[in-house]
C-alpha cells in the first residue's frame, strides 16, 4: 500500500516547525520516528495534507540529568537508546525496564519517545509509564512554553491536551523519593504485541515502611493510560502486604478501569488481566522500595 | 528395479550441506516475482469486493482511466457477475508507479446490489439462512466412510467416550505474496508466477487465454512460500497478461496482504463430534465421527478421520457447509491437523477412563511397525517418565506438562522428467521443471546428479523453475522429493551409460567393459585405460551430450509415520500457555540433505504451534468480511514464541525418498491440547489455544 499524496516539509529547528505548524494547523502532521503514522498512511487510513518531518530538528535530540536527580528527555531522543543510556538506568530504572516490551528492537531503534507519547495511543506503554513517573512534558507554541503535567495531557483515544500548532519539545521526569520501587509489566499474545493489558506502578515508602505515595497506571484498558486512583487511595498508609495488595487490585480491576471488547479480548478478560498485572507490579514495586 | 547405492557409499545424500542459492538468498542477488523489475514495467492491482455477497451492476473505470499514469483498466475480470465473498475480484488496473495504482483503485465506480450472506458456519448451517449458491444447500450430503460392524465394536467396549472439538480457519499466508509479472514478446507471453507449479500455471493460462500452450512460458525461480495456496494457475495471472497487453508494457501484479488473506486459500475449520470405545484390556473397538467443516465457497472441508489408529470398526460422516468466504485450498496436510487435534485427545481421554499411560494406550493401538519405534524413542528424548502423573497438580501458578500426538502421510512419487548436459569441459547441467518452494528442491536436484556422477556439487548447475525445462508435477502433497529425486538419478545413471560408450569407443572395446569409480572412466582389468573426468568429457569434442531420463519405480516410497511429544508451561493467572519444548520425530526413507530436511520438520513444527495457539480468520457476521487480515492482527507464531524443537529423524534409507514437508505438522497442535491437560487438568477442545480459553476452561473446571 502506499499512501496519498501530501506535502512533504523538513525543518531544521524547532523555531521553523513551529512557524509551519501555525501556517498549516490541522493540515499537517508531525512526523518524529514515523512508527504509527507511516503505516496508518500507507493503509491510506491517515491522509494528511502536510508532513512536518521532525527529523532534522537535531536540538530535540538529547538526553540529560535533570534537576535533582531527574531526567530531561528531548522529544526526538530514540525509544532505543532508553534501553540503553546510562542515565535511564540510573535515573529512571522504570523506563528501562518497560523498553523491551514496546513493540521490537527495530521498531525502538526509529520510535521517539515525543512520538509515542503525543500520538497517545490507549495501547502503548510509554504513557501509562509517564503517568506512573509523574512526568511533565514541555510544549512549545508560537506563544511561547507551557509544562502539562502527565496527568492532564492524556485527554482521550489518540488525543491529548496540546493544540493543533503546539509541539511536544522535552520529557520531564522528576526523581523519585527515597524509598521508592517501580515495576511494569504486561500481557500480550506474542512478545512485541500490543498488550491486552499492562501495568506500571511506582510505590514510595516512608520511614515507618508504610505507603507514602503510589501510582498504578494500566494501558489497553480505556481510551488512554488509566490511574487506578481508587486502589492507590487504598493503600496510603499501608504496609502493602499480600492482604493489601489484593484488595488494592480488586479495586482497581473492578472500579477505576471500564475496558472495552476488541478482538483481542473481552473486556471481562481484560479486567481480570490487569487484576492479575496489578499484584504483581504493586509487589515488586513494593519489594524494590523496601530495599532501596 | 533401480535401486539407491547404500548410504554408507553416500557423498551427499544422508549427510547435511548447505543450499545452493543460500549464499543468493542471504545477499539478496535471488530475485523472487515480488523483485522482478524489467524496464518499462507496470505495476498491477485488483480491485476487490468490499461485499461478501452481491450482483455487480456497473463498473465505471472513466475516472480510472483519466488520471495520469493509467495505462490500462478492466472491468470485465468477474466470470459471473455475482461476488460471493468479501476480496473476490471486481476490476483490475495497472499504473506506472504503485502510488498511482493505490489512487486509481479509488476511483472505481462500483454499483453493487447487495445480497444476504452467511461468513460462519453456525449462521449457514441454521435453516433458513441466506444461500451461498442459489442452486445449492449449504449443507452437502453426508459423505460417510466407515468399516467394520459399528454396533458390534461399541457393544464390545467397556468404556465409551464423547467429545466435541473445534478447529478454526486457519490462513496460509506465506511471506511472498500471490502474484505475476506478464511480459509479452509479440504473441508469446512470459509470466514470472510466484507459484508451486510452473507447468500448472502454464496449462492454466493459456486455457484461460485461449492460447497455445506453446506460447506460455512460466518461471519462478525462488519462491516466499506457497504452503499449498500457490498449487493452482490464480486468476492474477491471466488478469496481469491482459493488463501487459492492453497496456503494451510488462505488468506485475502482486496482491496485497489483505486480498492474500481473503481470497487465495486457507484450511477449512472443523466441528468434530466424536465417540471412541475400548475395551479394559486397552483395545480400541469402535470410533465413530459426525464432522462439519467449510471451505468457503470451495469444496473439500474433510476431516481425516479416524487417522493413524487401528480401529476395526468406525464410520465418519462428513458435510461441508458453505459460507460466503473465500475457497479453502489444500493445506499444508489437508485435513490432517484437525484430525489429529480430536483423535490424539480422545485417545488421552480414553487413555485416562482406562487407568493406561497414554503412551502405552497408544502403542496398543498403532500399527505402524515405525511408529512403534518412533512413540518410544520421542518418550525418551523428552523424559515421558518424568511428566507429571496427577494433571494440574504443579504447586504454583505456573504448570508444566507432556502431551503427545502423531503423524501420518500417504503420497509418493510420481511422474516427472529431466535433462542432463554434459559439456566438454566437464561442466554438467541438470535440468528439470520442477520448482523450489523454499525446501531445497534445487539444492538436492545438483546433490542427486553430483552422487550419481562422482563429481562435486561445485561442477553441477541445477536449473529450475521454468516450464522450457522437462516436465514435473506441482509441489504439493509432499511428492517433489520422491518424484524429482529418481528422476534426476535417472537421467544421471543414463548419463553414464552414454558417457561409458563414449569412452568404450576411444578405447576400442564394447561398454560392457568399461567400469566406474567415482567420476573415473576405466577398462575392467586394464588399469591403464583410464580417463579422469575432464578427459573423458573433452572426448565430446564441442558438442555437449545431453541426455533425458524419468521418474522410474524403486528409487521412493509412500506412507510416513511420525509423532511428536510436547512440554509446555501454562501460566494460570494469564491463561498463557508457553510451548517449551518440542521432541520431533518423523521417518522420510532415504533423507536427501539432512540440514532441509530438519528444517522442514522444524518449519513443520512453528507452523503446528501457530495454528495451536495464535492464529484465527475472525469474520465479522455484520459486515461480512475478516476483520484481522493485516499480519499485525492475525497472530503467527514468531521466533520468540519458537521453543527448542528436537529433531529426530527415524532413518530408513533402503525404502527410498519419501516426502517429509507435510507431516510434521500435523500433530503439533494435538501434543499441545494433550499437554495442556497434564499441565492444569484442563482439556481444550478448541483451537487456537487463546489466554481467554484457558482462562474460561480453569474457571469452569474450579
Amino acid at each position: 500500500m502506499k499512501p496519498a499524496p501530501f506535502k512533504y516539509l523538513a525543518p531544521a529547528s524547532v523555531e521553523e516547525t513551529l512557524s509551519m505548524l501555525t501556517q498549516y494547523g490541522y493540515e499537517a502532521k508531525l512526523l518524529a520516528g514515523g512508527q504509527s503514522l507511516i503505516p496508518t498512511m500507507n493503509f491510506r487510513l491517515a491522509q494528511p495534507a502536510v508532513i512536518i518531518d521532525l527529523n532534522r530538528v537535531s536540538e530535540l535530540a538529547y538526553m540529560r540529568p535533570g534537576d535533582s536527580g531527574g531526567l530531561c528527555i528531548g522529544a526526538m531522543a530514540r525509544q532505543r537508546e532508553g534501553e540503553y543510556h546510562p542515565l535511564f538506568a540510573e535515573r529512571a530504572p522504570l523506563i528501562r525496564e518497560t523498553m523491551p516490551h514496546v513493540a521490537h528492537p527495530q521498531i525502538r531503534n526509529r520510535g521517539t519517545f515525543g512520538g509515542s507519547i503525543a500520538h497517545a495511543d490507549p495501547a502503548a506503554e510509554l504513557p501509562a509509564v509517564m503517568l506512573a513517573l509523574n512526568a511533565g512534558f514541555k510544549i512549545r507554541g508560537r506563544e511561547g512554553e507551557r509544562e502539562i503535567p502527565a496527568r492532564d495531557f492524556f485527554v482521550g483515544m489518540f488525543a491529548t491536551a496540546m493544540q493543533p500548532e503546539e509541539l511536544l519539545t522535552e520529557i520531564l521526569i522528576p526523581p523519585l523519593p527515597p524509598r521508592s520501587g517501580w515495576a511494569f509489566k504486561e500481557v500480550a499474545r506474542r512478545h512485541g504485541d500490543y498488550a491486552l493489558a499492562g501495568a506500571a506502578a511506582v510505590v514510595s515508602l516512608n520511614e515507618q515502611q508504610r505507603c507514602r505515595e503510589a501510582r498504578l497506571v494500566f494501558l489497553s484498558v480505556g481510551d488512554g493510560p488509566v490511574e487506578a486512583r481508587g486502589a492507590v487511595q487504598a493503600l496510603a498508609g499501608e504496609i502493602p502486604g499480600e492482604e493489601v495488595i489484593r484488595a488494592a487490585a480488586e479495586t482497581a480491576a473492578a472500579v477505576d478501569i471500564d475496558p472495552g471488547s476488541d478482538i483481542h479480548a473481552s473486556a471481562e478478560f481484560r479486567r481480570h488481566l490487569a487484576r492479575v498485572l496489578a499484584v504483581q507490579v504493586l509487589h515488586q514495586a513494593y519489594e524494590r522500595a523496601r530495599r532501596a | 528395479m533401480a535401486k539407491w547405492k547404500p548410504l554408507e557409499r553416500m557423498d551427499f545424500l544422508g549427510k547435511a550441506y548447505p543450499r545452493v542459492e543460500g549464499p543468493d538468498k542471504v545477499s539478496g542477488r535471488a530475485k523472487y516475482t515480488q523483485d522482478q523489475a524489467p524496464a518499462g514495467m507496470l505495476y498491477g492491482a485488483i480491485l476487490t469486493s468490499p461485499h461478501a455477497a452481491a450482483k455487480i451492476i456497473r463498473i465505471d473505470d472513466s475516472k480510472v482511466r483519466q488520471l495520469s499514469g493509467v495505462k490500462a483498466a478492466l472491468t470485465d475480470v468477474h466470470p459471473t457477475g455475482t461476488v460471493r465473498y468479501a476480496g473476490e475480484e471486481v476490476a483490475a488496473v495497472a499504473a506506472t508507479t504503485p502510488e498511482i495504482l493505490a489512487d486509481a483503485l479509488e476511483l472505481f465506480e462500483v454499483q453493487y446490489e447487495t445480497l444476504p450472506f452467511a461468513v460462519d458456519i453456525e449462521t449457514a448451517m441454521k435453516e433458513g439462512a441466506p444461500r451461498v449458491f442459489a442452486d445449492k444447500a449449504n449443507i452437502s450430503d453426508a459423505r460417510v466412510e466407515e468399516e467394520g460392524d459399528l454396533e458390534a465394536g461399541f457393544a464390545k467396549a467397556d468404556v465409551v467416550v464423547e467429545s466435541e472439538f473445534r478447529t478454526q480457519v486457519q490462513v496460509h499466508t506465506p511471506l511472498e505474496a500471490h502474484g505475476s509479472l506478464a511480459m509479452w514478446n509479440g504473441e508469446e507471453l512470459t509470466i514470472w508466477d510466484s507459484t508451486q507449479a510452473v507447468h500448472g500455471v502454464r496449462e492454466g493460462v493459456a486455457n484461460a487465454l485461449e492460447m497455445p500452450i506453446n506460447k506460455v512460458r512460466v518461471i519462478c525461480q525462488h519462491m516466499g512460500g506457497g504452503f499449498g495456496s500457490k498449487l493452482q494457475p490464480g486468476r492474477y495471472s491471466a488478469i496481469a497478461a491482459r493488463l501487459a497487453k492492453q497496456a503494451g508494457a510488462p505488468v506485475k501484479l502482486m496482491l496485497d496482504r489483505k486480498t492474500e488473506f481473503l481470497g487465495v486459500g486457507n484450511r477449512p475449520n472443523s466441528i468434530q463430534k466424536l465417540k471412541l470405545g475400548a475395551g479394559r484390556d486397552g483395545r480400541v473397538t469402535a470410533f465413530s465421527a459426525i464432522t462439519y467443516g467449510t471451505a468457503g465457497i470451495g469444496t473439500n472441508a474433510g476431516v481425516r478421520l479416524p487417522i493413524v489408529y487401528d480401529i476395526p470398526n468406525y464410520r465418519h460422516e462428513h458435510y461441508d457447509v458453505f459460507t460466503n468466504a473465500g475457497a479453502a485450498r489444500p493445506f499444508r496436510a489437508p485435513g490432517c491437523p484437525q484430525a489429529v487435534f480430536s483423535m490424539d485427545q480422545i485417545m488421552d481421554e480414553m487413555a485416562e477412563k482406562l487407568g493406561m499411560d497414554p503412551l502405552e494406550f497408544r502403542l496398543k493401538n498403532d500399527a505402524n511397525p515405525a511408529r512403534q519405534q518412533e512413540w518410544r524413542i520421542g518418550a525418551e528424548k523428552i523424559g515421558w517418565a518424568k511428566r507429571n502423573p496427577k494433571p494440574g497438580s504443579d504447586p504454583g501458578p505456573l504448570k508444566r506438562g507432556m502431551g503427545m500426538a502423531a503423524s501420518i502421510w500417504w503420497p509418493g512419487g510420481r511422474g516427472t522428467q529431466a535433462m542432463i548436459t554434459v559439456y566438454p569441459d566437464g561442466m554438467v547441467e541438470v535440468r528439470c521443471g520442477t520448482q523450489d518452494l523454499g525446501t531445497g528442491t534445487r539444492t538436492y536436484v545438483a546433490s542427486v546428479a553430483a552422487e550419481e556422477l562422482g563429481l562435486e556439487m561445485a561442477q553441477v548447475r541445477a536449473l529450475i523453475g521454468d516450464s522450457d525445462y522437462p516436465k514435473s508435477g506441482a509441489s504439493g502433497g509432499s511428492t517433489t522429493a520422491p518424484s524429482v529425486a529418481p528422476a534426476i538419478k535417472n537421467t544421471a545413471e543414463k548419463t553414464r551409460e552414454a558417457l561409458a560408450e563414449i569412452a568404450a569407443k576411444h578405447f576400442g572395446v564394447s561398454p560392457a567393459q568399461m567400469e566406474w569409480q567415482k567420476s573415473t572412466i576405466t577398462v575392467k582389468n586394464s588399469p591403464a585405460k583410464k580417463l579422469g573426468w575432464k578427459e573423458l568429457c573433452s572426448l565430446l569434442d564441442t558438442e555437449p551430450l545431453e541426455v533425458r531420463g524419468e521418474w522410474v519405480e524403486g528409487l521412493s516410497s509412500a506412507g510416513v509415520a511420525g509423532c511428536q511429544f510436547v512440554e509446555v508451561a501454562v501460566d494460570t493467572l494469564t491463561g498463557r500457555i508457553a510451548v517449551e519444548k518440542v521432541v520431533a520425530v518423523a521417518d522420510c526413507g532415504l533423507v536427501l540433505n539432512r540440514l532441509t530436511t530438519e528444517s522442514q520438520i522444524n518449519g513443520g513444527v512453528i507452523q503446528g504451534i501457530s495454528y495451536a495457539l495464535f492464529e484465527d480468520r475472525l469474520m465479522d457476521p455484520h459486515t461480512g468480511t475478516m476483520v484481522n487480515s493485516d499480519l499485525e492482527n492475525y497472530k503467527i507464531s514468531g521466533s520468540i514464541e519458537t521453543p527448542e524443537i528436537e529433531v529426530i529423524i527415524y532413518d530408513e534409507w533402503e525404502r527410498g525418498v519419501i516426502g517429509v514437508g507435510e507431516p510434521p505438522t500435523i500433530p503439533t497442535a494435538g501434543a499441545i491440547a494433550n499437554a495442556v491437560y497434564n499441565a492444569t487438568g484442563v482439556r481444550l477442545r478448541e483451537i487456537p489455544m487463546t489466554p481467554d480459553r484457558v482462562l474460561l476452561a480453569l474457571a469452569k473446571k474450579s
